[in-house]
């Protein structure tokens, strides 16, 4: 890939080469070093693209550290100057040392905190669900604006999944995410539980528009040439004008007016040479094509909700599934099944690409590393709390033991039992590679770094 | 055979007698307790007992599983020792094996899905084994092939139910369901009670229910699949 392409995809603006040598040289390392901007915000770049610079580990040699925090961390950790950023569902975002492991500063909200920070221009972005977006300072974590949005909430339906009673709206145990921003052109752009796509100048938080779906957004925008897209638990997927905020076009995915299973865009896309890569709980992966949003393929998942954001690389997509647990690489053309590798349980979290390896967290509190051509396990690692195991929530072989989790769709039965699955250190959180260490957040309240 | 021969092959039939006796009494009866998972114990009420035909049977209830009188499977009681299992169409798989204590309590390790865990029962009281529901036969109209078709996520799926009186007394059937692919399902339970026809198959925890109408020779009724509950006709074959 030739920087000239690189620059195209991920949005950002040519260099404007009437400032001085120094600045232009400045400018020039900052775009052409993929470290200095590529991963400071969720898949690594405006455009999601999931792949990371380097080589990531073939072998796992041992914890670096592990960092706690009060509650399940959900959000992906990002890096931008030697700090990691990432949020708490303990209601704190967080800057800690990359090398050390130790807390530089903590900044509390009222809610938990499962968005993904973004980091531009020496300000930390992210949103919470005390229905607030917030702007810090990166470097000492003060708030620099924040924006109050509609107000949060997670998907809802009645008779959600077959719960009963079937009259009743349920909030969906499995709407784990709020939706993380993207950052581009001094505009930051992020969904919210009110259904809106909201674009705020990234300065000083001044609304510049709004953009409303017919339910909630907690999908990740992405941005590519003056474009976002972004995919609603409506079941529509979005491209907007990221100036004007005017709608370009919009996909239709499933419907599931029976039980609302498989309906929604949860899944945040990749937008990578003119084609948008997304999955959806209607258990497709769909590419459509970034100017029209005519669908090009689709790659059938028979039921399995595809939650985790596709990477895309060198011709080839990246995705897993979360019932059918199956990890596949398709071709990026045709949609064709090039790779498919059974794994153990569920997949939320997205694969991160970095040289042949690929990285992906798995809800039974295991981190997968595959061989990206093969799909074959190189090494994983066992979080504690999943070797722990409490309450037989894994069977001997790290499945989910459905029998003792799912037996019982009456009052909050369904509800308990997702709070029990994820407590062997589940991790929702999409791996960082950073010069061959993987940082991840897990259920069980910490942040791990990996070499 | 002299006669201290015959004595002594009565003493051992009289001894033998009284060990299967015994083991009889010890394992017959209800017995409650727990299944001492790590961080979750589970407590459950089993009842064994011995049935006309010398074949031991039984049921377990467990509550904070929700699973209310569910026969046991490959019951096995020699001397002191006793092992059962549960198998359940929501795919509960696991293994009681146990022994049965000097005071009283029946003791061993509880297995399921590779985990183990320890148990202890004590005996509360007389058993009270749950009866298996059995298929009954169907009336004379109602056998024979019924088609019908329900839609799900929009798609249709072809359903075929070929109902049958077999030789014990009871109805058997096909259900074969066509959508992307040809699903033959095992049916558990056949019945008729007035024109409401069931059909239940527990692997697959699919079920039908619907109400025959003479007039129009159909069976109206619901397809259910797993938690979803989809309108289904059957109409009878030409």
């Amino acid at each position: 890939m030739n920087s000239a392409t690189k620059l195209e995809r991920t949005g950002w603006r040519p260099i404007d080469f009437r400032a001085g040598g120094f600045v232009i040289a400045v400018l020039l390392a900052f775009f052409l070093d993929p470290r200095s901007r590529a991963q400071s915000m969720f898949r690594g770049d405006p455009a999601h693209s999931g792949v990371y610079a380097g080589e990531g580990p073939r072998q796992f040699h041992r914890v670096k550290w592990k960092f706690p925090t009060g509650n399940r961390i959900v959000s992906s950790p990002v890096i931008d100057n030697k700090k990691i950023y990432f949020g708490s569902d303990d209601g704190n975002v967080y800057a800690i040392d990359a090398e050390s492991g130790r807390e530089i500063w903590r900044r509390s909200t009222k809610g938990p905190v499962p968005s993904t920070p973004a980091v531009a221009a020496g300000i930390v972005y992210f949103a919470s669900y005390d229905g607030n977006f917030y702007a810090l300072n990166a470097e000492t974590g003060a708030l620099k604006w924040k924006f109050a949005t509609g107000g949060e909430r997670r998907f809802e339906a009645k008779g959600l999944h077959g719960m009963q009673p079937k009259n009743q709206t349920i909030a969906d145990p499995f709407d784990i995410y709020l939706s993380s921003p993207v950052v581009a052109d001094g505009m930051v752009y992020f969904g919210s539980g009110d259904g809106n796509l909201y674009a705020l100048d990234a300065a000083t938080g001044d609304l510049r528009w709004k953009f409303k779906t017919g339910d909630v957004v907690h999908a990740s925008p992405a941005f590519v040439n003056g474009v976002v897209f972004v995919g609603s638990w409506d079941s529509h997927f979005y491209a907007v004008d990221a100036k004007t905020g005017k709608e370009k076009w919009r996909f239709h995915g499933g419907e599931d007016p029976l039980i609302h299973n498989q309906v929604g865009f949860q899944s945040s896309p990749a937008v990578i040479d003119g084609t948008v890569y997304t999955g959806c709980r209607d258990a497709q992966v769909y590419a459509l094509d970034a100017s029209t949003g005519k669908e090009k393929w689709r790659f059938d998942n028979a039921l399995s909700w595809v939650i985790t954001s596709p990477a895309v690389t060198r011709g080839k997509v990246f995705f897993a599934t979360s019932d059918s647990s199956l990890y596949h690489m398709a071709d990026a053309a045709t949609g064709k099944s090039l790779v498919r590798q059974q794994g153990k349980a569920y997949m939320f979290s997205s694969p991160a690409i970095a040289g042949d390896v690929a990285i992906i967290g798995v809800l039974n509190g295991t981190l997968e590393a595959r061989d990206a051509n093969t799909g074959e396990l190189l090494w994983d690692y066992q979080t504690d709390a999943s070797k722990r195991n409490s309450g037989w929530v894994l069977t001997a072989e790290r499945k989910f033991n459905q029998p003792l989790l799912f037996f019982d769709n009456w009052r909050e039965a369904p509800l308990l039992a997702q709070d029990r699955q994820v407590s062997v250190g589940s991790i929702f959180s999409s791996p960082l590679i950073e010069n061959g260490v993987v940082y991840f957040g897990s259920t069980d309240g910490f942040l791990y770094a990996l070499e | 055979m002299n006669g201290s021969g015959e004595m002594r092959l009565i003493l051992l039939f009289i001894f033998a007698s009284a060990l299967i006796c015994r083991a009889e009494d010890k394992a017959s009866g209800r017995w409650e307790g727990l299944v001492q998972i790590p961080d979750r114990e589970l407590e459950v009420v089993v009842d064994l007992a011995k049935a006309e035909d010398g074949q031991w049977q039984g049921s377990i209830i467990v509550p904070g599983l929700n699973l209310p009188g569910t026969q046991l499977v490959n019951i096995g009681v020699q001397d002191s020792d006793a092992s059962f299992g549960i198998k359940t169409a929501r795919g509960l798989d696991a293994v009681f094996k146990g022994h049965f204590n000097a005071d009283g309590t029946f003791s061993g390790d509880f297995s399921q899905a590779g985990n183990r865990a320890s148990f202890t029962l004590k005996k509360i009281g007389a058993p009270q084994v749950e009866t298996p529901l059995r298929s009954t036969p169907v009336a004379k109209e109602i056998e024979g092939e019924w088609k019908g078709e329900y839609q799900i996520f929009g798609t249709p799926r072809h359903v075929t139910l070929k109902l049958t009186n077999g030789t014990k007394n009871s109805a058997t059937a096909e259900l074969v369901v066509v959508g992307k692919k040809v699903n033959n399902l095992p049916v558990d339970l056949v019945t008729q009670e007035g024109d409401l026809v069931t059909i239940q198959s527990n692997q697959t925890g699919i079920g039908y229910e619907g109400r025959f109408n003479k007039e129009s020779n159909e069976i109206k009724g619901t397809f259910m699949q797993g938690p979803m509950e989809l309108p289904l006709v059957l109409r009878k074959s030409k």
